[in-house]
Order: C-alpha cells, then structure tokens, then sequence
C-alpha cells in the first residue's frame, strides 16, 4: 500500500474524529455511504481461548445509515438529556492499517480505538477502547465509510449507554 | 460518624414510607445497602437465566447473585442445575466464560475437576496425597440451596427455606403467562444479554421500569419532538397499575379509550390465533387491548414488552433487565432479548433492529434513562440528603394519586388494578415490602443493642 493512500485515510479518519469530538453530527452523516453497515457486535469471556469471543447475534450497535440518521436528529432536539449537558468527548485513532478491499476503489482498513467521555463536573472520566474494521470507499472523488465494525474489548461495557458514535 | 440502623430510625422509616414518602438517604447509604444484600438479595428470588440459553446437555452460563458467582448447567438428563461457581478446594472462581458447552469443569489452581453434575470426579495425585479414604463425594460443587423455574425463567433463591417460586411470583404468573406463554414454544433470548455498567442505585432503575410510566413524557420527550411519540403528555398514562404483591407490579398501558392503536403489540395478525389458544379468555383480551407492558418482579428483574421501530415499522420485542448492584452507587446492567419463537424470522429481524434502537446499551430511550438514573445517586449523597436524624425531612414524593386514585373492580387482570399509569401505587408496595425484608429482626436487634 502507498505512503500517499494511507496518509490520505489516516487523515480522513481524523478528521471524522474531529466531527465527532466537536458534535457536528449532520457534518458526520455526510461520511456514511447509503448503504453503510454500521455494527458493534458483543465482547465475551469464552472458556476457549482459541474460540471466538465475539457474539454477533445479538450486538450494541446494528444501524443503518437511516437508523444512524434517526439517533442524530435526535441529538439536535432541545430534550436528548444525555447530551444536555453536552458530553466532553474525545476520539482517538490509531495503528491505522490498509489493505486492498474486493472491489476497486475499495479498502479494508483496520484502526484501534479509544474513546474517553467526561460528563458534568464528574471526575471520573468514561472510556471506551477497542478496534475497529471499515470499508472506505471513494464515491465521486470523496472518502466515505461503506461499513464499520466496532469490536470493543470488555465484555461488561464501562460506559452508562452508548449515547456516542465511534 | 453513620448511624446504626436502630430501632427509631427504622420506625421513623416505616412511618414515612406509610405516608407515602422516603427518607432521600435510603437511596445510596452504605449501611441500608449492605443490609438490602444480606437480607433482601440473601432470601429473594432471583432470576438467572431464560431456558433457551440452555440448549443442550452440557450448556452452561455463569451468573452473579450480586456477589455470589454462580454457575447453571444443563446436566446429561436434561436438568438445570446451579451451583456456587467456587472450587471447593481453595475457593477459587471455578468458570470464569459467560457461557459455553463442555462436560467437565476444571480448576486451574490444583486441577480438581467436576462433572455436570456438580460432583468432584478428579483430583491431581489424589490418593498419593489425600489417600485413599478421601471420600470425593464430600466435596462436590456446592449447589445453590432453590432452583425454580416458571415460563422457562430461570430463578435461584440462596435461602433454602425461602416460599416456592411460584408462591413468590403471586399474581405475576398471570401476566407471565401473557407475556411468555402466549406463543408455541414462548419466548427465546436472541445471542447473549448486553452488559454494561451505570451510576445509579438498583432501587431506583427497578421503580423506573416497575412504577413510573410518569417520567415517560419528559424524560423521552426527544421522541416526542421527532415526532415519534405522541404529543398527548398523557399518552403513557392510559391504562391500568397494576399492584401484585411481594413488591412486584405492572403497568398495563393501553390508549385514551381503554385500546391500543396497535392491536395485540403489532405482531403479525397470523399469530392471533395461537394467543387465543394460548391465553384464557382475560389475559387475550388484555393484550389485544395494551400497547406496552412494562413492570418488574422484586428486588431486581425488570421487563418491558413495547411497541417500537427504527425504520418506520413498528414491532414488538419483550426486554428483560436484572440490576446487579456492584455498590450503593454502581449498578451492572443485564439486558435480554426476547422474541416469540413462534413469529416469522423477518418479524424477529426487525423487532431485533426496533429494540437495538429503543432499548438496551445504544438504546435512544434507555440512554437518557440512565442519565437520570446517575443524577439521583449524584444528588442523595450529602449530609443534607444524607440527614439520619430526618431533621431536615428530606423526603422523595411519592405521593402521585394517593388517597385519590381507587382501585377498579371491573379490570380483568390480576392483582389490585388502578384506572391509571401514572400513579406511585407500585411505588409504595415496593417500599413497604423493601422495608419488611429489610427491617426483618433488626427490629428486635436493635433494642438489644441499646
Ligand atoms: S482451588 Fe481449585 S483445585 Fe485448588
Ligand atoms: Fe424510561
């Protein structure tokens, strides 16, 4: 993979972060293809530790960019307490890495997360960290997420609801 | 320095709960909580598990009854058993995966390993170092003293002398029986339940489910904006609360004239028939007429069987929780799926994509709950909240229809049915039996003490 290519997605990653952390929500739907996958499948503690700790038949997130759309609108009505007072959050993205994805103009590309919340005067900060895998496609010369799997590494989540997008 | 539970703070507790208030410290302080683990979560029933997360012979799930870790297994003859998930060696956590399938467990500290049945079948070196007089039979896994099942809901007691489930659940088992029994086969948990943690006290996420459809108008009002909820700040009242003993209530939320919009929770009209053949008369008549059901079963099983949709499409889906306290201010949320068996998979599908949505960790209804939930332990720390001697008389209303509000004699349901939802009836039942579980011999104790 080029030097250039990955830079290009490490930067539109970033700047997805960047929307997210400074809540323009609408700015973010307009990174989501129209027929995005957007999921969070469930962490578990195995008695394997070769099986998969992964359950996808029952997730935390399983959207579409119209149910996405529909969890946004109501970020920007005056009674979505749990953004009223507004949440302090930041995305952080890393180990970013690309590969080809099965169609042309397509990519696999894997990141890690963490995200950490802090709420009103509350000096215990909220966090969330994982990784997550996504299909970027270029759509008319722009970056858009095709799919997103979020893949957190607790079993029991240490966050009072998934009120953000990751 | 805390004050002991003694007798006048516990009679000055019992006065204030009979004049339909409660003491704000109650909420979060330390000593009541501990109190709460020993003698309610010590002698309650306590639901473990859905029995079709229990498949086959050898499927298991390890659960905690607040502290206790425990382990359900369906033996080789198709039982349930649970037992304390602790190696009778030295203790130590035994199974530690949330769920699986296997035929032995064995501990990783000195190798003892036990069979589905709970017994001890294997020591390392065993007669070279106990000899050959160790009598393995004495130290099987220890079971958990009451396993009862109803509707395929899985309960556990650790007080072997605690009343039958059955007897437990009272009046509830009527709208179980609607709410789990009224397809072929009943219901299924969908995968695994979501688990998270929230600040917030068990007390009140289990009033918020069983008792309080009247925080539904505000607190969700960013439904209502979208357009997505009706506008009507009464809609969430129509119907009945419903008291049923032992602290457990429902709320039977139907319309402004006694029906649903959307007959028998908009499931596919294919599948009335079965209710009819499923349900008595009564209980199929409730439910064509509710739109949700929304209740709980004391100390800390909630459910809510709603009416929902992301995408245009309403569907229905029936969500159990158990609040595991971790600390009078810490909670760690259980949250099932469940569909009918019976329904059409793209039903299923769907009523899975409306409850993802709604409810559970992402859920846009659920998620400003839990921001309540935190803001009432936030704010029922300090001394003034806090006020022991009552001096302050800080109490919490719930004084919502009290004297006002009288039973009605024509509801076709079980249990003592009030003509309206918004209402703190269950409210108070569960404080009053809250209190007689928790002042249970403290009562006489406390004078000793003095
Ligand atoms: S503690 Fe389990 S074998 Fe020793
Ligand atoms: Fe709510």
């Amino acid at each position: 993979m080029n030097a250039e290519l990955h830079y290009e997605i490490s930067n539109f990653l970033y700047h997805e972060a960047y929307l997210l952390d400074h809540r323009q929500y609408k700015e973010w739907l307009d990174l989501l293809s129209e027929d995005l996958v957007y999921q969070m499948p469930i962490r578990v503690t195995s008695d394997n530790k070769d099986a998969s700790n992964l359950v996808y038949e029952m997730k935390h997130f399983e959207e579409t960019k119209k149910s996405l759309t529909t969890r946004v609108n109501r970020l920007y009505t005056t009674s979505a307490w749990v953004d009223n007072p507004a949440t302090r959050q930041r995305h952080f993205v890393s180990n970013i890495s690309v590969a080809p994805g099965s169609r042309p103009e397509e990519y696999r590309v894997r990141s890690y997360f963490l995200f950490k919340r802090s709420r009103a005067s509350d000096i215990e900060t909220e966090q969330l960290f994982g990784e997550r895998e996504d299909v970027l496609r270029k759509e008319n010369g722009e970056w858009k997420i095709a799919s997103r799997t979020i893949y957190p590494d607790q079993a029991v989540l240490s966050v009072m609801n998934l009120g953000m997008f990751l | 320095m805390r004050n002991t539970l003694d007798k006048k703070t516990l009679s000055v507790l019992q006065q204030k709960i009979s004049e339909g208030l409660m003491p704000q410290w109650v909420v979060t302080d330390p000593e009541i909580h501990q109190v709460e683990i020993e003698k309610i979560f010590g002698h309650t029933w306590q639901f473990l598990a859905h029995e079709s997360e229990l498949k086959e012979a050898g499927s298991y799930v390890t659960r905690w009854i607040v502290n206790d870790p425990v382990l359900l297994v369906r033996t080789n003859s198709g039982e349930l058993k649970a037992f304390l998930n602790s190696c009778t060696h030295r203790g130590v956590h035994l199974c530690t995966a949330d769920f699986g399938k296997k035929k032995t467990f064995t501990c990783p500290y000195h190798g003892w390993s036990f069979n589905l049945e709970g017994e001890l079948i294997g020591i390392v070196a065993g007669d070279k170092v106990y000899g050959e007089e160790m009598d393995k039979s004495e130290w099987g896994l220890r079971p958990i003293p009451r396993l009862e099942s109803y509707r395929g809901m899985i309960f556990a007691n650790l007080d072997k002398n605690a009343m039958s489930l059955e007897d437990y659940l009272g009046d509830m088992k009527f709208y179980f029986d609607i709410l789990l029994g009224r397809s072929d086969g009943g219901m299924e948990v969908r995968g695994v339940p979501q688990r998270w943690v929230a600040n917030a006290n068990w007390k009140a996420l289990q009033e918020n489910f069983s008792a309080d459809p009247y925080h539904v108008q505000t607190n969700h009002r960013s439904t209502v904006e979208m357009g997505i909820s009706p506008s009507d700040p009464l809609y969430a009242s129509y119907g009945h609360q419903v008291i049923l003993g032992h602290g457990h209530g429902i709320n039977v939320i139907t319309g402004a004239n006694g029906r649903s919009k959307f007959p028998f929770q908009a499931t596919p009209e294919s599948m009335w028939p079965m209710f009819e053949r499923n349900l008595s008369p009564e209980q199929y008549d409730l439910l064509s007429r509710t739109t949700v059901f929304v209740g709980g079963v004391f100390p800390n099983l909630s459910f809510v069987s709603p009416v929902h949709g992301t995408e245009g499409h309403l569907h229905n889906y029936l969500n159990f929780r158990v609040w595991r306290p971790l600390g009078p201010d810490k909670v760690e949320i259980w949250c099932w799926f469940m569909i009918d068996k019976a329904a059409p998979e793209d039903y299923k599908e769907a009523a899975y994509r409306g409850y993802i949505g709604s409810f559970g960790s992402s859920g846009t209804l659920e998620m400003d709950d839990t921001e309540t939930w935190a803001r009432i332990v936030q704010a029922s720390k300090g001394i003034m909240s806090r006020d022991k001697e009552l001096n302050y008389n800080n109490v919490s209303n719930y004084l919502m229809g009290f004297g006002r509000v009288e039973p009605d004699e024509n509801f076709p349901g079980r249990g003592i049915a009030y003509p309206t939802t918004y209402l703190d009836a269950i409210s108070r039942s569960l404080h009053e039996y809250w209190f007689e579980l928790i002042s249970k011999d403290l009562l006489d104790a406390g004078e000793e003490a003095k």
